[in-house]
């Protein structure tokens, strides 16, 4: 098998606190090249990375192709059993190996000169092989496809690393996993599917202005105006003073804005699902308490899905799952699908409708946010001011045993716990 | 659209017939309203069991699968309401758009409906220009009121994604 070295990063004449400091961002992060070239050697060919959901690859042989920053992989089930994510190329010439989205193989084969590698990465045949001569067997076993040195799954939810030291996934979602947790509360089998399709909706801004707008809660009376104007006012008040929602940096980049005090507040199920009453979803009302009980139901149908993301690439957006790959620095594929729970087609078809109102390219709330980051990465080509300024509720952050905490839900509080995260990670201090 | 579904659309291999001249105005009716961003208008020509749909797929399944857009007559009532707060960033200003319907056979015609497959190509500018292209099939049902658009289906060339900003109507 072929090892993977993290690629050496410079760190001699480059000092992060030029670009991010506690309350500001400087423009450069979103636009430079080398600033970009950089999060790719340090975020996404180090530390731990969303890739795919176990519903996707439940079968052996099931596959999917997906990138890791810009390095493309298969995210393969091996006939093993084993879950890999192998580097997408031939270690013959570089051949691009498996070009479907997704499928179901027991072994991937070039096309350009027939080399064939099982679903575990092992090189298992090469056409004409006394060309090789003695070394032959050398050669079979030396190039073996590239595999992610470290990936592990929470709940269902795979990620991988492609570096081989480093912080086990326990310690890099510390306290996301709550967040997953608060998702799958509202799965009677505690699991969900994510075959439903993924949106795949080219955004024009750099990869963090998508990342970081989605805990934003500040813009959504301004970005998100005509929703609410022509349609139905927000679920709750989006005005800071009036409810009991707040914003928190969770540690390790992870963050939220979390609505569960307000929800508590009212005492009323399903506020976050259009304030549909119960009696419309009986079977899943039902098969709910009949795993969970009636009050633990209540209460995880009270507060509803997590609002949170998770450093540095995937989004839980409520009962929708988002992620992101960064193509260029003013280029991102945001991926979007609805949290589909098993056998409740009932509830699973409400949750499709619902996706398709909210999110993606034509999405009533997702294609604002797209146009707003797209300006606001035209914005960045004037040059001054230098920095963007993240310092709105800085004297108010309070910190529990739940990480940083804002009571004004538009406090800029995520946003720095995001790019703390990233001062840490790209300027070299932290462990992924 | 794939091949395949291509031809299960025609299976005799017999041409189709074309679309009666009422038929045809009323499709490049609806072209021009959403090209000109005429909302209000456009949404006036839908009967109220209305669907507009974008798959991602051509053979997807609305239970079970995802799309960009499935709109009921609620839903594009909410669209078109958005649209016109004309606080819609995305559409703000509107997308400049012309789009050509081409090849229009009749795919199927029942005593009151009738519906319409056809090829379009969509040139769309804002800041830039996009070229949208696809499959739409239209339902359309006569009455003595006149029509209805009942289902509006559109299969783009590039439903595979990435997609760019689809917040006008397609």
């Amino acid at each position: 098998m072929n090892t993977l070295e993290p690629p050496p990063v410079a760190l001699e004449d480059f000092d992060v606190s030029t670009i991010v400091q506690h309350d500001r961002v400087h423009g450069s992060v979103y636009t430079s090249p080398e600033i970009f070239q950089r999060e790719l050697d340090t975020i996404f060919r180090r530390g731990w990375v969303y890739v795919a959901h176990e519903s996707e690859v439940s079968e052996p042989g099931d596959y999917l192709t997906r990138r890791i920053g810009t390095d493309p992989v298969v995210i393969a089930h091996g006939r093993d059993g084993e879950v890999r994510v192998l580097l997408n190329r031939c270690t013959h010439r570089a051949n691009k190996l498996c070009n479907a989205e997704k499928g179901s193989a027991s072994s991937f084969r070039c096309p350009y000169h027939g080399w064939t590698f099982s679903n575990t990465g092992a090189l298992s045949a090469v056409p004409m092989r006394e060309g090789y001569g003695e070394t032959f067997q050398k050669v079979r076993s030396e190039l073996g496809l590239a595999a992610a040195p470290r990936v592990q799954s929470y709940r269902g939810f795979i990620f991988a690393s492609l570096a081989a030291e480093g912080i086990s996934l326990t310690e890099h979602l510390g306290r996301a996993t709550d967040a997953i947790d608060r998702l799958l509360a509202l799965s009677p089998t505690g699991t969900i599917d994510l075959r439903a399709n993924w949106m795949k909706h080219h955004h024009r801004a750099n990869w963090k202005m998508v990342v970081e707008n989605n805990v934003d809660g500040y813009h959504a009376l301004f970005t998100h105006a005509s929703v609410y104007d022509a349609i139905r006012p927000a679920k709750v008040s989006h005005i800071p003073s009036k409810v009991d929602v707040v914003v928190r940096d969770m540690g390790g980049g992870h963050s939220e804005i979390d609505y569960s005090a307000e929800y508590r507040k009212l005492d009323e199920e399903f506020v976050w699902y259009g304030r549909m009453p119960r009696t419309k979803l009986p079977k899943y009302i039902a098969a709910l308490e009949s795993k969970y009980g009636p009050q633990k139901t209540h209460d995880s149908l009270v507060v509803g899905p997590p609002h949170t993301l998770i450093w540095p690439n995937l989004f839980l957006a409520e009962m929708n799952i988002m992620y992101v790959e960064p193509i260029a620095p003013d280029e991102t594929i945001a991926y979007t699908t609805a949290a589909l729970f098993p056998g409740q087609d009932e509830l699973n078809q409400r949750t499709l409708r619902r996706a398709e109102g909210a999110m993606g390219p034509a999405g009533f709330l997702i294609a604002d946010d797209g146009e707003i980051g797209m300006r606001n990465q035209a914005g960045l080509a004037a040059r001054k001011p230098d920095w963007l300024r993240l310092a709105r509720g800085i004297e108010t952050d309070v910190t529990d045993e739940t990480g940083i905490v804002n009571s004004d839900k538009s406090a800029e509080t995520p946003q720095r716990g995001f790019y703390r995260q990233w001062a840490s990670v790209v300027g070299g201090e932290a462990e992924q | 659209m794939t091949t395949a579904q291509a031809s299960t659309e025609n299976a005799t291999l017999r041409p189709s017939r074309l679309p009666d001249p009422e038929i045809e105005a009323f499709l490049y009716l609806e072209a021009r309203l959403a090209d000109e961003a005429r909302y209000s208008e456009w949404e006036s020509l839908w009967a109220d069991d209305a669907l507009y749909w974008v798959p991602m797929n051509p053979d997807d399944d609305p239970s079970v699968n995802l799309a960009y857009i499935y709109d009921n007559r609620h839903r594009i009532k909410s669209r078109v309401a958005q649209l016109n707060t004309g606080n819609r960033h995305s559409q703000t200003p509107p997308s400049v758009m012309r789009r050509m319907l081409g090849n229009m056979e009749i795919l199927d015609e029942s005593s009151d409906a009738v519906t319409v497959g056809s090829n379009f190509a969509l040139f769309e500018y804002r800041y830039s220009q996009r070229i949208w292209a696809g499959r739409v099939i239209h339902k359309v049902r006569r009455t003595d009121a006149g029509l209805w658009l009942v289902a509006k289906t559109v299969h783009l060339v590039s439903a595979g994604g990435p997609v760019e900003t689809l917040a006008f109507l397609i």
